[in-house]
């Protein structure tokens, strides 16, 4: 493929296999045990809540997660070396479809998910584009700006330029090391609408002009690439703006106090996403829990951990406060429409196609800006 | 439904029950016209994505390298398509926004259906494999079509077929911009050419159905966007004008590029089906390495408007490439508009006139939406004849007043330096090519598109060019006829002659003499095909009864005369006509 990564992250999934594989040893053959791929930190905290010991409690089948920070590269170099170690994998919608397309994963039926409590069949429930070949959505989460609320005195950023506003909002910040969401941004900063920044981005112009307006930042930017460390830096003081996924930042608000307001203009939407390998150890399980997780009570649960709405019509009407500390999660949810109102729907199929190319060459901007 | 161009009812109720009729019969065009818009423009877009016309589809073409080849066949192929639909159409050539003029503004009106839909479909096909065409001419066709249609099968008149057709292309322009003031300044700016009370209610009745259906229904996005800006000094007003006459002239050399290759292909030992795949494969070629020339280049358009996505020298080159690929793509038998690829000439114009003199001055990047807007409206506006809707256009999609003052002052010049140098319009310039001439207005037309036959009489004195004097006198007489009409056995004609002539040479004792030796010299003579315009100027230049109609001026053969009582009833019908239409209450 040509992508450019450190050293770490090539030996990570071997290590990661070698450390299933050790693990997988230690289990009795005829306990079923559930291996799922998902993100770690305070979204796994939740899933266990809202999923996985739930399911444990309704079928007596053991939930073991592994942790990752997005892509496909992890499940196409397990693949390479035979069954994969996860019966389940949390992908981002794009990943799945990416994922999908080169035929890592198996296909699912939505005859696997349950109706809606008035009896809504799944296929009317979902949102649109919540259910793809391979992949069915569980949540909506959204990457959005944060900022500290101390460090602007007399100002509050209200659009997305002011991440490239170094001038009215002077300070590092911390960006995901990809260039999914930044090219966006960057692009939005020069008041493109919304409706045509894929259709620009895909034009060698307007990808000269989103890594243009990166540039401008200079040493401004902090790279992060586990999904835990926006949130911590800006806890923390070390940045003044950071992107990251909504419900990292709600955690640190709501739990640790942080003073950390989220811009919502331009936030970007995106499916998160159940899928099950191609050659899982135990396919029929997978599905199972997708069925339960993705019922519309499960949903609203995990609605009460972290602010992700759900994929379903059902269940977004259902979402009400923070469990710990009673906050109305419906502010916090990515579709609120006080949220919503400037939102870009992601464009899955783009990045599914294109991740690599795009990648490639970011990595080579990113390359050319660290030898300057 | 009424005849509107009859008395319908008694009085002002009766009126007013016909002005409501059409505002009904404005309202179901409207609502027919802009789905078939809505359809027709997502149609476009699905092909597009289809056929990696669009730059998204482009990016996400698999496999890769077959991408150039698909480049090329694409629209060489969707050229042989239009070549062999062509074949179909009456004619042999697609229509135009110039036929909907023509049709309203003689009142031959009745647009056909066949024709119609093929251009429809040839349309679709050009802009759906990525020819440098426009697509609100044929929007504007289809509506037209629609409307006339709706009207035939409601057996109106002609006064309400000419509404409908405007309603038509009210509401199509309205739903494609999502701007329903510029539709109906539209319709009646290019089509109607009148602003008539009559005609305003069904008009923007079909506008407001058309911006309902796209922007509540259907929620669909403007075609074309405008972010915000920033505000102008006070000295940039003046470049903005400068923008505008320059931009006339660049309007001029697009109209004259596209009417150019036209006549070159008339001359190209190529079969007119096969032009289109020619100029499809050079398209695709040339798309390999600008490939911002394909299709309606929205994403040009947007580029364009930011500062530092081009370089002065990339501006001047994508935009005379995008001239010249329009000019080639309808020049040799594409179908569609001329409208889209006109607003990315002039934005790319408009951006470059904005580097320029952002590089000597201290003009703001920020404005340079600004500039390419002023080009854009600098350019479009002399190419449809339209400064009005164009300024609307800007108005609507953007809400800013600061904007749309900018391109009124482009406007303000480019539309009278555009017509006074090349003409009212591409459309007004294509008709004056066919033989329709709409610079001196409507009424001279309409007596320009009537032929004299209708008004032919054989109720004249014939006598053989070899009478005498004395019996063509006295068989004048006898007929109560003060002129005569010499004819030969061959049944040519000769000339004509007076009875005052003949009766005062004959007392000069001439009366043997031949009455050929005595025809009148100055006499006009009409060959059948002559227009009731051209008769009426030839009234003009003798006294007398009438003027003698032949064959053609080849073999004179002789057919009868028109009376200038006749050419007078005609002139006054039609003048009664077009007073009913623009003024009439019903």
């Amino acid at each position: 493929m040509g992508i450019a990564r450190p050293w770490w992250r090539l030996v990570a999934p071997a290590l990661s296999l070698v450390f299933v594989g050790v693990s997988s040893m230690a289990v009795a053959d005829d306990a079923p045990v559930l291996r799922v791929l998902s993100w770690g930190g305070a979204y796994e905290r939740a899933q266990r809540e809202a999923w996985f010991d739930p399911f444990t409690e309704a079928t007596g089948v053991e939930v073991r997660v592994d942790e990752y920070s997005g892509g496909v590269d992890v499940l196409r170099e397990v693949a390479d070396r035979g069954q994969p170690p996860w019966d389940l994998i949390d992908f981002t919608m794009s990943d799945a479809m990416a994922a999908c397309d080169q035929g890592l994963l198996e296909r699912l039926s939505p005859a696997i998910l349950e109706a809606a409590p008035d009896g809504t069949p799944p296929r009317r429930d979902f949102l649109d584009g919540a259910l793809g070949d391979c992949a069915i959505a569980h949540t909506v989460f959204a990457t959005v700006v944060a900022y500290d609320r101390t460090a602007f005195p007399g100002r509050r950023p209200t659009s997305i330029d002011a991440l490239f506003d170094t001038e009215r909002f002077p300070g590092e910040r911390a960006l995901q090391r990809s260039p999914s969401a930044n090219l966006e941004w960057a692009l939005l900063s020069y008041n493109v609408p919304r409706q045509e920044l894929y259709g620009l981005l895909s034009t060698e112009r307007g990808l000269r002009l989103a890594l243009r307006r990166l540039d401008s930042l200079g040493d401004s930017i902090r790279w992060w690439e586990e999904a835990e460390t926006p949130a911590r830096l800006l806890a923390d003081g070390e940045v003044v703006m950071a992107s990251g996924y909504n419900g990292r930042f709600f955690d640190m608000m709501a739990n640790e106090g942080a003073p950390i307001e989220i811009l919502w203009d331009a936030q970007i939407r995106e499916f998160e996403t159940w899928a099950v390998p191609r050659g899982a150890r135990n396919p029929g399980l997978a599905r199972e829990f997708i069925g339960f997780a993705t019922a519309t009570e499960r949903l609203v649960a995990f609605a009460r951990h972290l602010p992700y709405g759900p994929a379903r019509r059902s269940g977004a009407e259902q979402v009400t406060t923070h469990e710990p500390s009673g906050i109305d999660m419906r502010l916090h949810v990515p579709s609120h429409p006080f949220n919503a109102e400037r939102a870009v729907r992601k464009d899955e199929a783009w990045y599914a196609s294109v991740h690599d190319r795009i990648n490639e060459r970011f990595m080579a901007w990113l390359e050319q800006r660290d030898s300057q | 439904m009424e005849n509107p161009d009859q008395p319908f009812g008694q009085g002002r109720a009766g009126a007013v029950l016909l002005l409501l009729l059409l505002v009904l019969l404005g309202a179901a065009v409207g609502v027919i016209a802009a789905l078939l818009g809505l359809g027709f423009v997502s149609l476009i877009r699905w092909l597009n994505d289809l056929l990696a016309i669009s730059p998204r589809a482009r990016m996400l073409f698999q496999p890769g390298e077959w991408l150039p080849a698909v480049t090329i066949a694409v629209p060489a192929i969707g050229g042989l398509v239009v070549g062999l639909l062509h074949l179909w159409i009456p004619g042999g050539r697609p229509h135009t926004p110039a036929d909907v003029i023509a049709a309203v503004q003689t009142r031959r009106g009745r647009l056909p259906a066949r024709a119609g839909v093929l251009t429809a479909c040839s349309s679709l096909v050009s802009l759906g494999s990525g020819a440098s065409v426009g697509q609100y001419g044929p929007l504007v066709h289809i509506g037209a079509t629609l409307g006339s249609l709706v009207a035939r099968a409601l057996r109106a008149g002609r006064s309400a077929d000419n509404i409908a057709i405007a309603a038509g292309v009210a509401a199509v322009i309205a739903t494609a911009f999502n701007a329903p003031l510029a539709g109906i300044v539209f319709a009646h700016e290019v089509v109607l050419r009148h602003y008539a009370l009559r005609a305003f209610a069904p008009v923007a009745a079909a506008g407001i159905v058309g911006h309902v259906l796209a922007d509540v229904v259907f929620d669909r996005d403007a075609l074309f966007h405008v972010a915000e800006t920033g505000v102008p000094q006070v000295w940039e007003f003046g470049a903005f004008l400068l923008i505008g006459a320059l931009g006339a002239l660049v309007a001029g050399a697009y109209m004259h590029a596209i009417l150019g290759v036209g006549r070159i292909s008339e001359r190209l030992p190529v079969p007119a089906p096969l032009q289109p795949a020619i100029a499809g494969a050079l398209l695709g070629l040339t798309a390999l390495w600008v490939p911002d020339i394909l299709g309606i280049g929205e994403e040009t358009l947007r580029l364009a408007t930011i500062d530092g996505a081009f370089g002065p020298w990339e501006l001047a080159l994508v935009l005379v490439l995008k001239l010249m690929a329009t000019a080639l793509c309808l020049g040799m038998g594409f179908s569609g508009g001329v409208f889209s690829p006109a607003l990315v000439v002039g934005t790319l114009f408009g951006a470059l006139c904005g580097t320029v003199i952002g590089g000597l001055t201290d003009a703001q990047g920020a404005t340079l939406a600004v500039y390419a807007v002023c080009g854009m409206v600098a350019v479009t506006a002399p190419v449809i004849g339209a400064p009005l809707t164009s300024l609307l256009i800007v108005f609507e999609l953007t809400g800013n007043y600061v904007l749309a003052m900018a391109a009124l002052a482009s406007i303000a010049l480019a539309n009278p330096v555009g017509a006074q140098m090349f003409g009212r319009s591409l459309f007004d310039i294509q008709l004056k090519q066919s033989g329709l001439d709409l610079s001196s207005g409507r009424s001279r037309a309409m007596l320009e598109g009537m032929r004299v036959l209708p008004y032919l009489s054989r109720a004249c004195v014939r006598l053989r060019p070899e009478i005498s004097l004395r019996e063509a006198v006295t068989t004048m007489s006898h007929a109560d006829h003060g002129e005569a009409y010499l004819v030969d056995d061959h049944q040519r004609y000769r000339g004509t002659v007076t009875l005052a002539r003949l009766a005062a040479a004959a007392e000069d004792g001439a009366a043997a003499e031949s009455a050929v030796d005595y025809v009148d010299p100055g006499r006009p003579v009409l060959p059948q095909t002559a227009s009731v315009w051209e008769a009426m100027g030839e009234l003009q230049h003798f006294a007398g009864e009438a003027i003698a109609v032949v064959e053609d001026r080849r073999s004179q053969r002789f057919l009868g005369v028109i009376y200038e009582s006749a050419l007078t009833r005609a002139y006054l019908d039609k003048t009664e006509e077009l007073r009913r239409e623009e003024y009439g209450s019903g």
